[in-house]
């Protein structure tokens, strides 16, 4: 049996099904009395979809194929700059971190043009700014 | 039925300056997002959503219809002078479109793809118009049991969604009605997987899941495989011919029945939910290319095909708000995004919004003509300018549409907190997308959840528990046999478009 792309994604989902199914659900999920459908009688199904649908795609594999795994490490390192944004905007605010979020990702992407990196930096925040303070009257995060 | 006064008072707020001026704006904005290969009218929807909180309904509502419409129309410009289209959808006008560019008719295929456009919009805006009010005096006319087997029929035209597995439309589909049933029980409202946080107590916040999953998870995507490039480049050719620029009254008229024929397959797929404007895109194309005398001038610039696709996948965007307006359904991710709109100004999309909304339905649907008159306008004097938009660069393209879906997202749920599950669900996108699964199930059926799960509770309290009781009512039997049909119906038809699409692209 080769590991697909198919049986790899499979093979998460009938462990994530499991694992809600048998330890999350139980745990998080408060009981009732009343009612006509219990609380984790929806999420159980759910939970039994995924993790036989899950199994099922294990077996019989489409010839779905990924993309090489460079993508995919460029894809989550951007994601881990936005996190660190985001993160970053939870303690300083928006106005202060957006010009130094949108200059390192212009700059992984590549831009080293002054003025496109001024565009990006400058202009965009300050008119992100300027349309939710001053036009639609909103406070930014 | 609603009164003739109240449509007259619907049509005049749609003509209102203030109205008309964001249906301008988002058909501005809606063209040249279109025009930039990879943004595309969804992600500009998404994006656009948390915006529209600050403008009262029928503008905000008109505004993303006018970005929708505009989108597509901008779509087609990337598709003709690059080979590479900027929506999905007109990936059909490429076939055509590029060919009659690169022989030096950039403009001729761009305005045969703007005029097809807003004709087969028009067609199927009159066909929603004059259908949707009986529809939904009909839908009116459920109980719970017969909503209960409606939402059953939604989910099995999902069926028409899964692609190329049905196994990974099943898990999408569970996967977004699982997190849709984070918060609590619609009957005990027990917090139910919060995990400690109450600011889910609410459930999910469907603007962070939609924007995650659609804009975000794209532009993760794109921004993966940029690789350092960071411009597109262009070369027209121009022969300096003043008719190779634009397109004669002839040449339009000549298109009119394969227009007619794409409008017709656009509408009629586009009223069923789940099936996409590409489809509709692909099998015009294919019609039309069999029904020609010349089929061998198809793929090397006939203005007929540009038709064709353009026609068949704007007449989905009119069609695709026919089961939105009149059963709650949405049938794709750009009428879920209105539907969205929708309930963040308190509304709740389906049959009772005639009754209790009619101006406002009759308001959307005057904005809806204007949004197509405005495309032809703004089409018209912009596409050389939307060419120039096509070479922009992506670093200050999505560096932007980053910025705005963090402080959308943050307007849209009042804090930081739906930023973080917006990235979440954006990291879980990029992931689902990459390994084929679709997004656009998962979506619907995260937005269908909570409705499911309280149809199915009222369901069982008015039949003490027996569901097989779900028989004696004969609309709800009805509704559960067409769900069965359609499960088989639109499994074989995907097969079959499938197929279609395969041989279209090898033919070329």
């Amino acid at each position: 049996m080769t590991m697909t792309p198919d049986r790899l994604s499979g093979a998460f989902f009938l462990l994530f099904g499991l694992a809600m199914y048998f330890a999350i659900i139980p745990v998080f999920v408060e009981q009732a009395e009343d009612g006509s459908i219990a609380p984790n009688t929806l999420p159980n199904i759910l939970s039994w979809m995924v993790a036989i649908s899950g199994g099922w795609l294990v077996l019989k594999p489409t010839p779905h194929q990924i993309q090489d795994l460079r993508f995919f490490a460029g894809a989550l390192m951007h994601a881990a700059i936005l996190c660190a944004g985001i993160y970053a905007m939870s303690w300083i605010g928006f106005l202060y971190v957006a010009p130094f979020l949108t200059l390192i990702i212009m700059i992984v992407i590549g831009e080293r043009r002054p003025y496109w990196l001024a565009l990006g930096v400058i202009v965009m925040p300050a008119f992100i700014w300027f349309l939710i303070t001053q036009v639609l009257d909103r406070s930014l995060p | 039925m609603i009164e003739f006064s109240t449509i007259l008072a619907g049509f005049c707020d749609a003509f209102s300056l203030v109205n008309l001026a964001y249906v301008l704006l988002g058909v501005i904005i809606g063209q040249f997002v279109g025009a930039v290969p990879g943004i595309g009218p969804v992600m500009a929807m998404a994006i656009a959503v948390p915006f529209t909180f600050a403008l009262d309904p029928l503008p905000a509502i008109a505004f993303l219809i006018g970005v929708n419409k505009g989108g597509l129309v901008g779509g087609a410009v990337p598709a003709v002078l690059m080979n590479t289209p900027g929506t999905p959808d007109a990936a059909a006008t490429a076939l055509d479109g590029y060919p009659l560019a690169k022989s030096g008719k950039p403009l001729k295929a761009t305005k045969m793809a703007l005029f097809s456009s807003v004709t087969g919009d028009t067609f199927s805006d009159i066909v929603l118009i004059t259908v949707s009010a009986p529809l939904a005096v009909l839908a009116l006319k459920m109980g719970p049991v017969e909503v209960l087997a409606l939402m059953i029929f939604a989910f099995s035209v999902l069926a028409g969604l899964v692609g190329n597995s049905l196994v990974k439309g099943i898990i999408a589909a569970a996967l977004g009605l699982l997190f849709a049933s984070i918060g609590s029980d619609p009957e005990n409202y027990t917090p139910r997987l919060i995990f400690g946080m109450w600011d889910l107590y609410d459930g999910l916040p469907l603007a962070s899941v939609a924007i995650g999953m659609l804009a975000i998870s794209e532009i993760l995507r794109r921004l993966s495989e940029t690789g350092g490039r960071v411009s597109a480049a262009i070369n027209l050719i121009n022969t300096g011919n003043p008719d190779d620029r634009r397109v004669t009254w002839d040449e339009y008229w000549s298109c009119r029945y394969v227009m007619l024929r794409g409008a017709l397959t656009g509408t009629a797929l586009g009223a069923l939910p789940g099936i996409g404007s590409t489809a509709a895109a692909f099998m015009s194309y294919a019609f039309t290319k069999s029904a020609s005398k010349d089929p061998q001038s198809f793929g090397k610039g006939n203005i007929k095909g540009i038709a064709a696709a353009e026609s068949a996948n704007s007449a989905v965007v009119g069609a695709n708000l026919i089961p939105l307006l009149t059963l709650g359904i949405p049938g794709s991710v750009g009428a879920a995004l209105i539907i969205s709109a929708f309930m963040i100004h308190g509304l709740q999309p389906g049959p009772l919004l005639f009754e209790n909304q009619g101006r406002l339905v009759y308001g959307l649907f005057g904005a809806m003509i204007m949004a197509n008159f405005m495309n032809l306008c703004v089409g018209q004097l912009g596409l050389r300018f939307w060419v120039k938009v096509v070479s922009a660069p992506v670093s200050v393209i999505f560096s932007a549409a980053i910025l705005m879906c963090i402080v959308g997202v943050s307007m849209a749920t009042s804090g930081l907190f739906g930023v973080a599950i917006m990235l979440i669900f954006a990291v879980l996108g990029y992931l689902m997308a990459s390994f084929g699964y679709s997004l656009v199930i998962f979506i619907i059926a995260f937005f269908l959840g909570p409705r499911l799960e309280i149809s199915v509770a009222q369901s069982l309290a008015l039949t003490n528990g027996d569901l097989t009781q779900i028989l004696r009512y004969p609309v709800a039997l009805a509704l559960l046999i067409m769900s069965v049909i359609s499960v088989v119906y639109l499994l074989r038809r995907n097969q079959a478009i499938q197929r279609v699409e395969k041989d279209a692209q090898e033919n070329v």
